[in-house]
């Protein structure tokens, strides 16, 4: 049976789901996936692109909408069994690939059944089978090869061919088109696997359909056919990228605009910039993440690395910070040079601390406030003759942190885990606003928190830079470079493009 | 009303250490169970002074451990450190005379740093190599020993009576306790090491050396174990078996998890254990009381931990053990 292009193989309709009665992940959101093609689906995290995929293969069940698998209507899926017998099959982002199974032996994990005569597996049959398989769908690896050899985007195309044969296995069916969700696929690549991922999919484009789940812009744009774009778990638009002319900078501002984009803080007088160099970062190179990176750092001031998911930015910030090394160039602290595998707490001797939104990565949950403040910064309350802490300048310290973030909870004793979002966020940057180092390194401040906490914690930032802290900001965030940064470098393929001020940056962003 | 007036009766302070350490609960009962069920055998000076005199030999093996199941690894080292010490102390007294205890503790720390660097280097499951170390070190206890249990005398003032009813050694091991407790609690090392445990990431990104205070869990570990094996040496008979006894490893691994430190690091700590070693004492003695046979209570011991493991890795309902 042939089916016209556009015929729709997939189809959701009005998906609605909640947690735990309060959080709305989704709310009333319809996509399509039609006949070999590559479907987009963008958002930010947090979005609810995870929670719907994670419907589709049946992780989930949605409270609400249906699905329509070839134009009829079928159930939701309950398990990724059931999932695959409605065509539909999904690669993760990390941590599906079992490194020490043969290519062959990982194609037909969960459906040797298949291969079983009198109780014994059929190898020899398997590998035959899988030989052609790799062949057909152009995979560059030996059915035979251990699952750790091959690149990591072969690595991919073999978990891609898995999902592909996982359908036509649960429906004794070799001509059918599955629908293959790809979640992220290129997060642990570089950049130069991209690119062979990406032909590799395009060349796979007949034998499947593929829902392409990203945050990367320029990677969506170049790659799928159309686009859906959700945000706060509602879909917010649908580009069909054959037909309109679509550019970054709308597809930017679809995922990223906010209900409360009409806020916008007014910075206060300028500061004066001192010519004291605190910082220098000179040809700066990491093969694979970004490469001859220079700028100076001056006392009291902050850059902005602006740039696309995936464009190194993120790389840089953690090198600085000590969480990875570098492989040639320079790194100046205060007019020393530093190791490239220096550890953090080497370069928190050297006044360099860091802050990472990531929710949970900082803080220790199990721990009330008043502990998660003084982490930081516990040389500041020990007794003065022996080295005891005075839990007494503790609770001080974490009274005043707390009342001046502005921070809700019932006392500073109050367990971590417990607090909201933007609590969590704000006790991470309350011990570093105690702590206050010389270069303060901020990666996506203000990530998955509401619009009044961010204004919090940019004050809370903003007075760090009045009283001389320099800091590096990265983010997804546009709005917050305009607001902190006082020169923003343009990142794209691990090189800087250029440097801005923070008024050019918000014409260039606002056209 | 009346649970408003029930909660005003117990003070908030009570009901927020029960809450944090239901170990308590626990402990309560027990004793209520036995004394009810044989006063005569259970509510005698003499069972408690062998209540005591367990509670010393399970806290003074536990106590370090429990530092290092704090930052999420394990320490089986305890028993191997008393076995071979005890050992040494035998060889180098007609060398050193009294002073010669003294290598006890002073293999408590070597012990302790080798294996903390071995394990932060090699980056390997500290279980399986503390176990290889103890086994060494009993195949070692064994081959200086000559194949023969030896005793030393000479060290009894350690554990010689000086209040009726109360061992001696269980006077020794309060400022052990009060020591462990402190550095847990109130210094920069056991913040840190809590830290660790409870989310290593986390500790690497607020700057701390994780390696360095890794490798200190583990000393300290091996220094506590040291210490306390000089009271041990002499409260479990001034001499020293040759053979590995499982009940002896097992039984402070039971008094670290009852007490309510989980195994995956981040809470708990040595005043837990101290907790969950008198409650498992109780536990022991009561069913030593009932005539049941060893065996069966042996029994009931290995359900004992691997129920205290499963409650304090999910929690219990209502209770948080944090």
């Amino acid at each position: 049976m042939v089916m016209p292009m556009d015929a729709s193989l997939l189809e959701v309709k009005g998906v609605s789901k909640t947690f735990d009665g309060v959080v709305r992940a989704l709310d009333d959101v319809s996509i399509e996936a039609r006949q070999n093609e590559i479907v987009g689906v963008v958002g930010e995290n947090g979005a609810g692109k995870s929670t719907l995929m994670k419907i589709l293969v049946g992780v989930y069940s949605p409270d609400k909408g249906e699905l329509y698998y070839r134009g009829r209507k079928v159930p939701f899926p309950k398990n990724p069994k059931e999932a695959a017998k409605r065509g539909i099959s999904i690669v993760y982002q990390e941590k599906g690939v079992i490194p020490w199974l043969k290519v062959y032996q990982f194609l037909f994990l969960g459906h040797e059944d298949k291969y079983v005569k009198f109780s014994r597996l059929q190898i020899d049959k398997m590998k035959k089978h899988a030989s052609q398989i790799l062949e057909e769908l152009h995979v560059k690896c030996d059915a035979e090869d251990f699952m750790y050899e091959p690149a990591l985007s072969t690595q991919k195309m073999v978990e891609i061919a898995r999902a592909i044969l996982s359908v036509r296995l649960e429906r004794g069916d070799d001509d059918i088109t599955p629908v293959i969700i790809l979640d992220e696929p290129t997060a642990p690549l570089t950049i130069e696997e991209r690119r062979e991922l990406f032909s590799d999919i395009l060349n796979m484009k007949k034998n499947a359909s593929f829902i392409f789940v990203s945050h990367i812009i320029p990677e969506v744009m170049e790659f799928t056919d159309r686009v859906h774009v959700l945000r706060d778990g509602k879909l917010i638009a649908h580009y069909d990228l054959s037909e309109e002319k679509i550019t970054e900078e709308d597809m930017f501002r679809a995922i990223v605009g906010r209900k409360s984009s009409e806020y916008i803080y007014k910075p206060e007088v300028k500061r004066v910039v001192s010519e004291k160099v605190v910082l220098t970062v000179k040809n700066l190179t990491k093969n694979g993440c970004y490469y001859d990176i220079s700028f100076d750092l001056h006392k009291g001031e902050c850059i902005g690395i602006f740039g696309p998911a995936g464009s190194g930015k993120g790389e840089i910030i953690r090198t600085i910070a000590g969480i990875m090394s570098f492989e040639g160039g320079d790194l100046i602290v205060r007019g020393q040079k530093v190791k490239a595998n220096e550890l953090p707490h080497v370069r928190l001797g050297r006044g360099i601390g860091t802050f990472s939104g990531e929710t949970g990565k900082e803080l220790f949950l199990n721990w009330p406030i008043v502990k998660n403040i003084s982490i930081v910064n516990i040389g500041k309350i020990l007794r003065k003759f022996i080295p005891v802490i005075s839990f007494n300048a503790e609770k001080k310290m974490a009274e005043k942190i707390v009342k001046k973030l502005r921070i809700s909870a019932p006392s500073v004793n109050t367990d971590c885990y417990s607090l909201s979002g933007g609590s969590k966020q704000k006790v991470s940057v309350g011990k570093w606003l105690e702590r206050s180092p010389d270069i303060f390194l901020l990666e996506d401040p203000t990530i998955g928190i509401d619009v009044g906490t961010r204004e919090d914690i940019y004050k809370a930032i903003l007075e760090m830079q009045k009283s001389g802290i320099s800091m590096i900001l990265v983010s997804d965030e546009p709005k917050e470079y305009s607001i902190l940064c006082d020169k923003i470098m343009f990142i794209k393929g691990g090189r800087i493009q250029k440097v801005l001020s923070p008024e050019k940056f918000r014409k260039v962003m606002a056209t | 009303m009346k649970i408003l007036g029930r909660k005003k009766l117990i003070p908030p302070v009570i009901i927020q250490t029960l809450r944090t350490h239901p170990v308590i609960l626990a402990l309560i009962a027990l004793v209520v169970v036995f004394s009810s069920l044989y006063p005569e055998r259970f509510l005698i000076p003499l069972n408690f002074k062998t209540i005591l005199r367990q509670f010393v030999t399970l806290t003074l093996f536990a106590l370090g451990p429990s530092i290092v199941v704090v930052t999420g690894s394990l320490d089986l080292s305890y028993v191997g450190i008393w076995m071979l010490g005890g050992i040494l102390v035998w060889l180098l007294i007609p060398i050193l005379g009294m002073f010669s205890i003294l290598v006890i503790p002073l293999l408590g720390l070597a012990t302790g740093l080798l294996i903390g660097v071995i394990q932060v280097k090699a980056k390997i499951p500290s279980f399986i190599l503390t176990l290889g170390l103890l086994t060494t070190y009993s195949g070692l206890t064994a081959t200086l020993s000559g194949g023969y249990p030896r005793s030393v005398r000479g060290y009894e003032f350690i554990t010689a009576p000086l209040i009726p009813y109360l061992p001696t050694a269980f006077l020794w091991s309060i400022p052990i306790i009060i020591a462990a407790v402190f550095i847990m609690k109130c210094t920069r090392i056991g913040t840190y090491l809590y830290a660790i445990g409870s989310n290593e990431e986390g500790a690497r990104l607020a700057g701390i050396n994780v390696d360095k205070y890794k490798i200190l869990a583990f000393t300290l570990s091996g220094l506590f174990t040291g210490i306390g094996s000089i009271i041990l040496f002499q409260h479990l008979g001034g001499a020293v078996p040759i053979k590995l006894n499982l009940m002896t490893m097992v039984w402070p691994l039971v008094a670290i998890v009852l007490g309510g430190t989980p195994l995956i690091g981040g809470s708990g700590g040595p005043q837990r254990t101290i907790l969950g070693a008198l409650t498992f004492t109780v536990f022991y003695r009561g069913l030593y009381l009932s005539l049941l046979h060893p065996e069966r209570i042996q029994l009931l011991v290995g359900l004992l931990l691997i129920a205290s493991i499963v409650i304090s890795a999910r929690g219990l309902k209502g209770v948080t053990i944090t």
